[in-house]
């Protein structure tokens, strides 16, 4: 059977405003999206750790390079604050579930000072390393990987700001928190890339 | 007043300011870090045109209005409710601004993405004008290059990939019961970051040293010495990829979320799965040529060392990487042409699709073989030779899901009711000139045999046999058979087979002849060659030029039927997708009321079968249910 077609005079009616769509996922839209986008964000890094893995296994180039270091000590030390500021960022989030306000601002800003500690230690290290992304292959990609990683931080220190804005201007219920969900999943992502370049690029 | 209050809202007003503010901030800022570091000149072009060239397209979107929302959302400031003014098109400027239709945005997309094809198709033409003769005539062996790599990248990057964005966009949420996109602002800003990558191509001919030489594969170290219109490509990739990743977020989100109730994965029409499987390739693949990129950016304006092999750069490791997106990108400009195919001759031969599943299964089958074949890009280049093997297999592999689809398509038209209309001509020379690029492919993948013709014409003719003959015979295809849809008024069938009959031959004059110079070895990407190629080079420059002519014979149909074509019902081609259901143009929401799906998308001559009802509605007993008379049951 032929379905009789809807009516062009229905641009008249436009006034009306759109039919609700049809929710056909039980994962809202929102949610898919970011996930999405961490995906493309890890091809990313992808290729930055194609980089790495052409210079270490495909060449096996010496790592760092001769006659330089790299403060293994300092970076386990922000590793420990990235880490840490997942877990304020979960308090957070499970905070404005259950619509504890000031409990959901207090990880919300741990979160974001915590990010902006490890940021603050990562340009630090980049003043006193002594080499530079110009030296040699090692330097470009120790540089590539970690820079790409501290821009990632940098995005979702903007998110996680924007997130305290609207929280102190009294945004987020119990029923209406995405704002800081997906922010949260985002943060989430930058610190589990970042075990992966803090292994690869000062462990092994 | 009025023209500050110009200034202030979203509009071109804006956006030249926000270019001019954004020019400043980027000269401020390379001329403050040189003096803060103390490097001399303080002013110094290149370092000045690469931050411009990020600087200023971002000055341009901030002030168009594509990120106003989303400003005042981040602030927190109360957003303004929603009055649907930047949702459709009430006249021509409403297509100059950012507009959150999908209807609109596929429009811009398909508009923007010819007049690309227009100028890569110029520039074609002037190749084959120098190409005509041997030794040199027109142009310097530099503009020559300069020709070809822009030619390359705006039919790839401009036109292929975004055209059937843009065709997607206008039909995909109306496919699957959608009022729009899922993410509407994203939509617009995906749109007006492609026209800023398409340009910035452009404008690199105007740039010291002439534009981009090195073809569109830009390989380094090549493409690190060069002067600085190799920059305007890598950043405008940029553009481009980020628009393309975010087109393809879009799209899976909206098919996973906002299908009609009723339509299952399986009963999605299969341009539906075609962009489903290519948006994922675009998500997961597009990132390594941003990478690669990012890579060419940082060796060239900060002098880092991915490609200095002195500082132990690897520049294999730029092909490995380009081609890991690269080859995926073939399947990106291909699977959504197999989607508007699989409608096309199904509608127009009035029978199901045969093997319905097989064809969605084929579909996943290539996007993961896509990523196991990257490197029979490079059996000269020199790489591993253990590799080159299992890329060879990996690569013949491929042909068997295009092969399923291929013959499946057959046997789609097998006994069917064969209507020649333009789209359905576009798709049968689609099915043979894709079948012969498919058989130069694997041809090419057999190792002996690609070292043979690397670099010769023979690779040429391949690319512009699954390019042009499949993939913009499946863009024609797909205009045709939507512009009733997409314009409300219907094509001229005459001037459009003629289109098809014109344009079938002389592509074939064209690219024919190249395989037979290319097996003899006239290498491509060179100005100038040897006496012994020039009696076929002349025919085939002959035939270029016809061949670029006819296209202005579909111009010209599109032009003036778009203004003065007959009126098109809502469904010509009695249809059962949900598209056709909708009136032509469709609503300004696409529905009244979501429909519910209640079978496949493809039952022709199934007695009762009904893909899409609506509720609340009695079949409209006027023509414009399509097919004329209101048959209760469609028992073709």
């Amino acid at each position: 059977m032929e379905v009789g077609s809807i009516a062009a005079d229905l641009h008249e009616q436009e006034h009306h405003g759109p039919p609700t769509p049809n929710q056909s996922s039980r994962v809202d839209a929102q949610t898919l999206g970011i996930y999405l986008f961490i995906i493309s964000e890890i091809m990313l890094f992808g290729a930055f750790f194609t980089a790495y893995f052409f210079l270490r296994v495909v060449k096996g180039d010496p790592w760092p390079a001769p006659g330089t270091t790299i403060p293994v000590g300092i970076a386990a030390v922000n590793t420990a604050v990235l880490v840490s500021s997942s877990f304020t960022m979960h308090w957070a989030n499970v905070s404005a579930k259950n619509g504890n306000r000031p409990a959901m601002r207090a990880g919300l800003w741990a979160t974001f000072f915590l990010g902006l500690t490890f940021l603050s230690v990562q340009i630090n290290e980049y003043v006193h390393l002594g080499w530079s992304p110009q030296d040699h292959a090692q330097g470009t990609i120790f540089y590539g990987l970690t820079g790409l990683h501290g821009a990632h931080v940098t995005v979702g220190l903007l998110l996680l700001l924007f997130a305290n804005i609207r929280a102190n201007r009294g945004h987020f219920s119990p029923d209406a928190h995405r704002g800081v969900e997906i922010p949260g999943i985002y943060w989430h992502f930058v610190d589990v890339m970042w075990i992966f370049v803090f292994f690869s690029l000062y462990i092994l | 007043m009025a023209f500050a209050a110009k200034l202030k809202a979203p509009g071109w007003y804006r956006a030249l300011l926000g270019m001019i503010i954004a020019f400043g901030f980027g000269l401020g800022l390379d001329v403050g870090i040189r003096a803060l570091y103390g490097w001399h000149p303080l002013i110094e072009t290149d370092a000045i045109t690469t931050i411009e060239l990020i600087a200023v397209p971002i000055g341009f979107l901030i002030g168009l209005g594509a990120f106003d929302y989303w400003f005042r959302w981040a602030s927190g400031a109360p957003t303004i409710p929603e009055d649907h003014s930047g949702h459709g098109a009430r006249s021509w400027r409403d297509y100059f601004r950012v507009n959150t239709d999908h209807k609109v945005i596929g429009l811009q997309y398909i508009c923007t993405t010819f007049f690309f094809f227009v100028c890569g198709g110029l520039m074609a033409m002037l190749m084959r004008a120098e190409l005509a003769a041997p030794g040199l005539q027109f142009v310097s062996p530099n503009t020559f290059n300069g020709l070809f790599s822009v030619h390359a990248s705006l039919m790839i990057f401009l036109f292929i990939i975004p055209v059937f964005a843009g065709i997607a966009n206008y039909v995909l949420p109306l496919m699957i019961g959608a009022p729009d996109m899922a993410f509407p602002r994203l939509n617009a800003l995906s749109y007006w970051m492609l026209p800023i990558a398409g340009i910035m191509m452009l404008a690199s001919f105007f740039a010291p040293g002439g534009s981009f030489a090195t073809g569109w594969t830009a390989y380094a170290p090549l493409s690190t010495d060069t002067p600085l219109g190799q920059t305007f490509f890598s950043v405008a990739i940029q553009f481009a990829g980020a628009s393309s990743i975010a087109t393809a977020l879009n799209f899976l989100v909206t098919i996973i979320t906002m299908r009609a109730p009723g339509m299952t994965f399986w009963r999605m029409p299969l341009l539906v799965w075609a962009n489903f499987t290519t948006s994922l390739l675009v998500v997961i693949a597009t990132p390594f040529i941003a990478g690669s990129q990012f890579f060419l950016i940082l060796d060239r304006a900060l002098h880092t060392n991915f490609f200095d092999v002195a500082k132990g750069g690897d520049i294999l490791m730029y092909q490995h990487v380009f081609w890991f997106y690269s080859h995926p990108a073939v399947y990106i400009m291909m699977l959504p042409g197999f989607g508007i195919i699989s409608e096309v001759i199904s509608t127009h031969a009035r029978k199901p699709v045969f093997g319905y599943r097989m064809m969605a299964f084929s579909l996943m089958a290539i996007i993961v073989l896509g990523f196991t074949v990257w490197a029979h890009h490079m059996f000269v280049s020199g790489m591993f030779p253990w590799l080159r093997v299992p890329m060879m297999i990996t690569t013949m592999l491929i042909a068997l899901p295009t092969g399923i689809k291929i013959f499946s398509w057959l046997a789609t038209l097998w006994r069917g009711v064969i209507h020649l209309t333009t789209p359905m001509l576009f798709a049968l020379g689609f099915i043979t000139m894709f079948t012969l690029g498919g058989i130069s492919g694997v041809m090419l993948a057999v190792i002996p045999f690609d070292i043979h013709v690397s670099d010769t014409y023979f690779v040429v003719a391949h690319i512009h046999y699954v390019l042009f003959g499949g993939s913009v015979f499946t863009i024609f295809a797909g205009i045709y058979h939507w512009f009733p849809k997409m314009t409300g008024r219907m094509y001229d069938e005459t001037l459009g087979k003629i289109h098809f009959w014109l344009s079938f031959i002389f592509f074939n004059t064209t690219f024919g002849p190249m395989h037979l110079v290319g097996i003899d070895g006239m290498p491509r990407r060179v100005a100038d060659y040897a006496h012994q190629y020039a009696a076929w080079n002349a025919f085939i420059s002959v035939s270029a030029f016809i061949f670029g002519m006819t296209f202005f014979i579909f111009v010209y149909n599109i032009v003036t039927s778009w203004r003065h074509g007959p009126v098109a019902v809502a469904n010509p081609w009695r249809a059962h997708t949900l598209e056709w259901q909708v009136s032509s143009p469709p609503p300004i929401f696409n529905f009244d009321e979501v429909p519910t799906v209640v079978g496949g998308p493809y039952e022709y001559g199934v007695p009762g079968a009904v893909h899409g009802v609506f509720k609340e509605r009695v079949p409209v007993t006027t023509a414009a249910g399509g097919g004329g008379a209101p048959p209760p049951v469609n028992t073709e």
